[in-house]
């Protein structure tokens, strides 16, 4: 098998990968926003509540100098 | 499992260099060793086409003008023969450019002379009616930097094996050597001898006075170049 | 820095260096515009090119547009807006790092001496000729300098951050950062033929690479930095400025995701389509017309999520001209990412290569995607940065309508003169033979050419308008009270 033909193997069985990972990504984000695992919108509010002062949806807790 | 990313900056930047940077490996590295490989008949540039591609870069001819005929029936019938990947094997930067402004140049040796390009230089319209090119005539008077030309000479045969002083099979099946020079005295004698070749089609008083005192106007050596590019 | 300096004070965002950067936007906002401006009426009207000798010729002027407003005008919009949007959505201020304060100062004066060496160099002739990447080695040195300097300082307010969970807009400024470096560094492998051969000028160097492969990597580089310059950072601004300045969260997180590592996975692969019919193998020119086309979806992805954010608040559209500015770039952004992959497609390709039709796509594109962010982004900082009300409103609707006007006439007219020269130049006659000389397809574009020329000057007022309403806020706007400027729509003066 010359390299030609193992790059189109290659790039045929990498394409149906891609699919399936991009596919399976969708439906994981969804079912476990359904089944209440996560919450991903409450993090689209990180842009409206960015004041120093506010409270942290979830505190860094790998911050070493909290004040 | 994706929303760890996201809060884990290090893996998250590791994940797009992955993802941004695999692209390149598949398309860019494949091909390297086989685009380079020159065909018969592409030869180095001699010392005065060095130079005078170095002017073509200085003043930035690539902004308007290509050097890339590509396959169609439109674009042969007007520029000539379509571009072959060997004949950039030593084209270091490429200088396809990606717009034209003005005509492609990759064969205008082919089909415009030395008095054409003098004239055209110095006043576009005078030989072109409606042009809007610019009028250069700066490169009348100022002189190319020869000892950056054989500098650039001696690297690229140093690093890259550029084969000067080796037989070159041209297309008619004889072979050519392009000389380069031992040192910079005898590239200074090079230069002006091919500099003179080149002023003997040209009318401007002023660059054959130059030339006459050894020094190397700009536009020669771009005339120079512009007539090896077949 | 006064406000910082008492320990018992509550602790503040640091807008120094933003401030740096948002002086600088503007500045290279006005030399990068006013010199394509002035390069435009050369093509309408030559003799403008003798003006100031070999200094003013079109060809020599072009390279100092394109790095004056990519790296000048636009480089500047992203770090003012890095060091205003960074802090916010990590929730950490610059005030409470001495090291990354310095390193933030560091960063501004070795960027700004960079940009201001380019000019000169560029302006004498000295450049490597490859798109976007003429800066001779030397500067190439302190682009990476300061690349290197901004890197710091992402990840170490990254690293001192309280908010666990990084917002959209910082993955999209990482992803500038790690691309733009791998990008610049690649590209720009040069040799210095000094340091081979002890001679000629220091200044000077060869490509590592040559002919077909120098083309395949300056166009994997040249599309990209399109990509990671003009695209993923002015995601990151708009994912900010157009929630913050609306009130309205991002209408949906999870697409927020998908179109990102879309974006990131499809957007590499598709520099191919500046090679299309050229000399490097058909594949390449095949997978770069393939991946152009899917790159539609995520790009769509991030502008329909912008888009649909307005969802039941579109009369903000009428009563905030920031809004309008955002909108409409978020259109511009579809508009020219799906022109990009009809160009792409090879028989369109054929037509639209080499002529004016792709640099009318490229300023759809860079005025009005990323020029209207960043203009609307800095306003939007401005309030916040002085403590002062935006001297204008009126000023700000004026230029609104002024420089979509120049957009619309710029790329209108270089649609019509591309496609009329491409049609031009592949015409035969009855016999096969050619129709037309290639003076003909130059002096046919002569109206176009003073019509785009008048759009371009119609946007670079409104870039002076925009200078000197923000003067004028600086200057002599109303002083705000925090509880005045601690809201979304920004506060200014009718």
């Amino acid at each position: 098998m010359d390299i030609g033909q193992l790059q189109a193997y290659a790039y045929f069985f990498f394409t149906l990968l891609l699919v399936f990972l991009l596919y399976s990504y969708i439906f994981h984000l969804y079912i476990s926003e359904r089944r209440g695992t996560k919450d991903y919108e409450k993090y689209g509010k990180l842009a409206l509540d960015d004041e120093i002062s506010s409270e942290p949806l979830e505190k860094n807790s790998e911050r070493v100098v909290e004040k | 499992m994706f929303h760890w990313l996201e809060q884990r900056p290090f893996f998250f930047t590791i994940g797009v260099f992955m993802v941004v940077a695999f692209a390149g490996l598949i398309e860019i590295l494949p091909n390297f060793a086989e685009a380079s490989r020159p065909v018969v008949g592409t030869k180095p540039y001699s010392i005065l086409e060095l130079a005078g591609r170095q002017v073509y870069i200085k003043d930035s001819c690539n902004a308007c003008h290509s050097q890339l005929i590509r396959p169609f029936k439109s674009e042969t019938d007007r520029y000539g023969m379509y571009s072959l990947s060997g004949e950039y094997a030593y084209d270091r930067p490429f200088l396809w450019g990606s717009k034209r402004t003005g005509p492609d140049l990759h064969r205008v040796g082919n089909y415009r002379t030395t008095d054409w390009h003098e004239n055209h230089m110095w006043e576009p319209t005078s030989v072109v009616p409606g042009s809007v090119m610019p009028s250069y005539k700066h490169m009348f008077s100022n002189t190319v930097d020869v000892e950056t030309a054989y500098a650039e000479m001696v690297a690229v045969n140093k690093v890259f094996n550029v084969p000067y002083n080796k037989p070159i099979k041209m297309k008619d099946g004889s072979t050519t050597t392009v000389k380069l020079p031992d040192s910079l005295d005898e590239a200074k004698q090079e230069i002006l001898k091919e500099a003179k070749e080149i002023v003997k089609d040209m009318k401007n008083q002023d660059v054959k006075d130059m030339v006459e005192k050894g020094e190397i106007p700009e536009i020669v050596a771009l005339i120079a170049y512009l007539n090896s590019l077949k | 820095m006064g406000e910082q300096s008492q320990q018992t004070a509550p602790i503040q965002y640091d807008y120094t260096v933003a401030k740096m950067f948002l002086v600088s936007t503007i500045l290279f906002g006005i030399i990068g515009m006013g010199i394509g401006v002035f390069i435009a009426f050369e093509l309408a009207f030559p003799e403008l090119n003798n003006l100031f000798g070999e200094f003013g010729t079109f060809s020599r002027l072009r390279p100092i547009h394109t790095n004056g407003v990519a790296f000048g005008f636009t480089l500047s919009g992203i770090f003012a807006t890095w060091y205003y949007v960074g802090q916010r959505v990590l929730k950490v201020s610059m005030a409470e790092s001495k090291f990354l304060m310095t390193v933030g100062k560091l960063h501004f004066w070795l960027y700004f001496i960079t940009i201001l060496l380019a000019v000169v160099t560029l302006l004498s002739g000295l450049t490597t000729s490859k798109e976007y990447a003429e800066l001779e080695w030397p500067l190439d040195i302190l682009v990476v300098g300061f690349m290197v300097l901004w890197g710091i300082s992402i990840f170490g307010l990254i690293g001192i951050r309280r908010e666990r969970t990084l917002y959209i807009s910082i993955w999209y400024y990482i992803a500038a950062f790690v691309a733009i470096s791998m990008l610049y560094v690649f590209n720009n492998m040069e040799l210095p033929t000094y340091f081979v051969t002890g001679m000629g000028s220091i200044m000077h160097s060869v490509s590592w690479y040559a002919g077909t492969n120098d083309a395949l990597v300056q166009w994997w580089y040249g599309h990209n930095a399109v990509a990671f310059v003009f695209t993923t950072p002015i995601i990151a601004i708009i994912y900010y400025f157009l929630p913050k300045e609306s009130g309205q969260a991002v209408y949906s997180y999870k697409l927020s995701l998908l179109s990102f590592w879309g974006l990131m996975f499809v957007y590499l692969w598709a520099g191919g389509h500046h090679l299309i019919y050229s000399t490097v193998p058909d594949w390449m020119q095949t997978m770069g017309s393939v991946f152009s086309v899917v790159l539609i979806l995520p790009s769509w992805g991030s502008a329909i999520n912008m888009l649909l954010t307005m969802k039941g608040e579109w009369n903000q559209l009428q009563s905030n001209p920031l809004i309008k500015f955002m909108v409409l770039a978020s259109t511009f952004y579809m508009l020219s990412t799906l022109e990009g992959p009809i160009q792409a497609i090879k028989s369109v390709n054929a037509l639209a290569h080499f002529t004016d039709w792709i640099p009318g796509h490229v300023h759809d594109g860079t005025l009005g995607w990323v020029g209207f962010m960043i203009i609307a982004g800095i306003y939007h900082m401005t309030p916040r940065v002085f403590k002062k009300e935006i001297y204008s409103k009126k000023l700000i609707e004026i230029q609104f309508w002024l420089q979509t006007t120049g957009i619309v006439l710029y790329f209108s007219s270089m649609w019509i003169a591309g496609i009329t020269q491409g049609m031009m130049w592949r015409a035969v006659d009855e016999y096969g033979n050619l129709s037309y000389s290639f003076i003909d397809t130059v002096e046919v574009l002569h109206p176009y050419y003073t019509m785009r020329a008048i759009g371009g000057a119609f946007y670079l007022v409104g870039l002076f308008i925009w200078a000197y309403n923000i003067y004028k806020t600086f200057k002599c706007g109303r002083e705000l009270s925090d509880k005045e400027i601690n809201v979304n729509a920004s506060p200014m003066a009718s």
